[in-house]
């Protein structure tokens, strides 16, 4: 197959976030001291290679950059100060606007504009629904949000989004599966990807790999804000209201105990969110980490919005239930301003940004295992093959 | 006055005097010839460095316009161009001229050291003769570790009445023209690269204690063995620019280390001819002529080259081997050999990177005098202007004399 080479892709890179690629020379120390990096996929330096060479198919094709979590070694101990790392991580930015068959990825990468008023403009969107279609008629002696939106309405409108973004996720997550199998996306048989649904899933909960960094407080923090993003996702998509009543409704006007289940979830990842959140936040301003040395402007959006979503997210709980008959007022206008915040960063994180990691983190880790285990099963049926292979 | 008895200093001062010049060789160690009287040989004709140091002692021995301190180090400067005063501190040898190299003090003396001279790979007693070919041919006490006058083993064991253990340090004032600068450089501390584990295992080494192992004076007298256990070698590799061309440590490239891994890989070769001999690069500099001896070494004695910077070395505690770990940028993949002993190509720190002139000059980065020192009639010569080879050094400490004696004339005519 011919290579060719793309002499624009360096400039392409650089609107990702890629910095000092020509200051590296090639030594592969980073790919000596990541201690993510295997011996059938060595990185980081054959990506930063690709990417000095223009080889835009090879990278494209390259399941590398999501099987590194930055764990940032190859960046201290870099001896060009290349900021391995970092070429990474603008490469994840990268790959993520090529799976992206809607151009919106490329957008919101590349342009602070698109951004900024992709954001602003989604928000307002919600606002004006809200100044449309809410309850013309809410309760102003006590807090109680079903007169302000319908449970019900609000939980379709969940479901309706789930749907759709997940539509979106799963046509970018096939694209990806595609460039990285390459001509063995038609000779794998399926039942080999079934058989690694288990990993799947692990990978998915656990973030596995992450741990092998030798600095495992890194993994720990994105394991809070995981586990508390996603149960707080679970009540407010799944059991808003409570599966049609068969489960206790997580959007109620009731007060319910402090210790009740859904408060204690609801104070953990409130915890764990604004934790987490505010530790890379400090962590970027402070620069005190291989990881937080360079801040895309995605990077900032993605912290402030899920750190205002939290905090929007408990002053709901708190407006909701001070006093015993809350204050009406607040509480419905920060409902507003939760969802107009929550809302445009799910649109925009979770199939074309940042989120869409928790879809192609894990889905990489099996399909590069897919990969190998029909590489092996070819070499092992033909041992013709395999003798060729190993005397080359 | 030229600072350092090195090649360098040795060729400046030879060359000065022998064109006129009065000249005061200050040389902080106990003897003159510096990293080279501990060098092997010298690539690329695998020569020992004795006959090019020998040349210099006759012609400095032969040279009344030459005058030599060792033990010394120069304390300040002060005045201008064809006018320094120079405070040189002597430190005390304890003993004197009538030394005869007999050597019946150290069968005597009851204490050790760290011979220096061998990198601390064996121990000399507390008197010792610096190596076989000291200039001067003399005996020397470690002040640091001998008891002094309440042990006096030695004093009584001397039948020349060479040792003196109450001599004191003592300054001494020189007025001179001009300085040569040839302080030199020290090997680059591999202790700083923390993930090669030099300093914790013992079969890790620096290219400068390698050519001590080879050195028939050496500490095994010549025979490369691993340093933990004195097996013999069979499968060793060199890691290249440990510590050089890194913006983390050293900036510069060092020139010669890829040379002196592939001189070093032949001493291996000539003492195991069927020892495995592994080279990790990122891309072997051996500029202009020295391409041949690249050529030749790699023709002729098998060996092996893994294209990738090590990211590791660790030890394998079941068989006390040393595994590396690296790409191997060719086959795309990531290896964990495993060898009985491991050299580190370290670089060349000079030795202004920690002990400054002091007089107001430029530096650059990695603590090398800058071509233009900034102060009239203080030239830098040799490995402390930047890393060169022995040959270069004598080039380089040619002109440095040139230049001294001009500046020491011209500051003359001036004042």
């Amino acid at each position: 197959m011919a290579t060719r080479l793309d002499p624009n892709l360096k400039n392409e890179l650089e609107e990702f976030g890629v910095k000092d690629l020509e200051k590296c020379y090639q030594c592969g120390l980073c790919t000596g001291v990541c201690p993510l990096s295997s011996n059938d996929d060595p990185f980081p330096r054959k990506m930063v290679r690709y990417a000095q060479m223009g080889l835009k198919d090879k990278l494209i094709a390259s399941p590398e950059p999501w099987l590194c979590y930055y764990c940032g070694e190859c960046s201290d101990f870099c001896p060009r100060e290349a900021n391995p790392g970092e070429t990474m991580m603008a490469l994840r930015r990268y790959l993520t606007a090529q799976y992206d068959w809607t151009g919106i990825s490329k957008r919101f990468y590349t342009s602070h504009v698109f951004e900024i008023f992709s954001v602003i403009g989604f928000a307002l969107l919600i606002g004006l629904g809200f100044l449309l279609f809410a309850g013309s008629n809410p309760d102003m002696q006590q807090a109680r949000l079903s007169t302000f939106v319908e449970t019900h309405v609000i939980e379709y409108l969940d479901i309706l989004m789930a749907v759709v973004l997940s539509a979106f996720l799963l046509s970018n997550v096939y694209r990806m599966i595609k460039f990285q199998m390459g001509d063995l996306l038609q000779k794998v048989p399926l039942s080999m990807y079934m058989s690694e649904v288990k990993e799947l899933i692990l990978h998915f909960l656990t973030q596995k790999r992450f741990s092998e960094c030798s600095d495992k407080r890194m993994w720990y923090i994105h394991l809070l804000i995981m586990t508390s993003y996603t149960l707080v996702f679970l009540l407010v998509v799944g059991l808003l209201s409570g599966i049609g009543g068969r489960l206790p409704a997580f959007q109620t006007d009731e007060v319910r105990s402090f210790f009740h289940i859904y408060n204690l979830i609801g104070y953990y990842a409130t915890f764990g969110l604004l934790f987490g959140t505010s530790y890379a936040m400090i962590g970027r301003i402070r620069k005190n980490r291989a990881i937080y040395q360079f801040s895309h402007a995605t990077d900032w959006m993605f912290l402030i919005l899920l750190w205002l979503t939290a905090l929007t997210g408990i002053l709901i709980h708190i407006f909701r239930v001070i006093g015993g008959d809350g204050m009406p007022a607040a509480t419905y206008i920060v409902y507003t301003l939760h969802l107009m915040v929550a809302v445009p960063m799910l649109v925009l994180e979770v199939p074309f940004a940042k989120w869409s990691h928790l879809a192609y983190r894990p889905v990489t880790i099996v399909v590069t295992n897919v990969k190998k285990k029909y590489e092996n099963s070819i070499k092992f049926s033909t041992p013709a093959a395999s003798d060729e292979s190993q005397s080359a | 006055m030229v600072v350092g008895g090195g090649m360098s200093g040795l060729t400046a001062a030879v060359e000065a005097a022998e064109i006129g010049a009065e000249v005061y060789i200050v040389e902080k160690r106990p003897f003159l010839g510096g990293r080279v009287a501990q060098v092997n040989q010298y690539f690329p004709k695998l020569c020992p460095p004795n006959c090019g140091l020998e040349i210099n002692f006759q012609r400095i021995k032969k040279n009344p316009k030459i005058n030599f301190i060792t033990n010394s180090e120069v304390e300040g400067i002060s005045g201008e161009e064809g006018n320094f005063n120079v405070t040189v501190k002597t430190h005390p040898r304890y003993v004197n001229d009538n030394c005869t190299a007999c050597g019946k003090c150290v069968e005597a003396c009851p204490t050790e050291r760290e011979n220096d001279f061998n990198f601390g790979m064996d121990k000399t007693s507390a008197i010792y003769l610096p190596h076989e070919f000291s200039m001067p041919m003399r005996y020397v006490i470690d002040g640091d570790v001998c008891k002094g006058t309440s042990c006096n083993k030695c004093v009584e064991a001397c039948p020349y009445n060479a040792i003196d253990l109450n001599m004191e340090a003592k300054n001494t004032v020189f007025n001179v023209g001009s300085i040569v600068w040839a302080a030199g450089w020290n090997p680059y501390d591999a202790e700083n690269i923390s993930y090669y584990g030099f300093g914790q295992y013992a079969d890790v080494v620096n290219n400068v204690m390698m050519e001590r192992l080879a050195a028939p004076n050496g500490p095994t007298k010549g025979k490369i063995v691993r340093p933990s256990d004195g097996k013999e070698i069979e499968n060793i590799a060199f890691i290249q620019c440990a510590g050089s061309r890194d913006e983390n440590h050293l900036h510069c490239c060092s020139s010669v280390c890829c040379l002196a891994s592939l001189k070093h890989a032949t001493y291996v070769r000539e003492q195991y001819p069927d020892a495995k001999i592994t080279i990790y690069f990122i891309d072997i500099r051996a500029r202009g002529k020295f391409e041949d001896f690249y050529n030749k070494v790699e023709s002729e004695i098998g060996l092996n080259f893994i294209k990738g910077k090590p990211g590791e070395v660790k030890l394998d505690n079941e068989n006390g081997k040393l595994i590396v770990h690296s790409e191997d940028q060719l086959t795309q993949t990531v290896t964990d050999e495993k060898y009985d002993m491991v050299v580190l190509a370290t670089g060349m720190a000079p030795v202004t990177r920690k002990s400054k002139v002091p007089a107001n000059i430029n530096y650059d980065e990695d603590g090398f005098v800058a071509s233009d020192s900034g102060m009239p009639g203080i030239y830098a010569a040799g490995c402390v202007k930047h890393p060169m080879d022995v040959a270069s050094c004598v080039r380089d400490a040619t002109s440095a004399a040139m230049k001294a004696f001009q500046s020491a004339v011209r500051g003359q005519d001036n004042g």
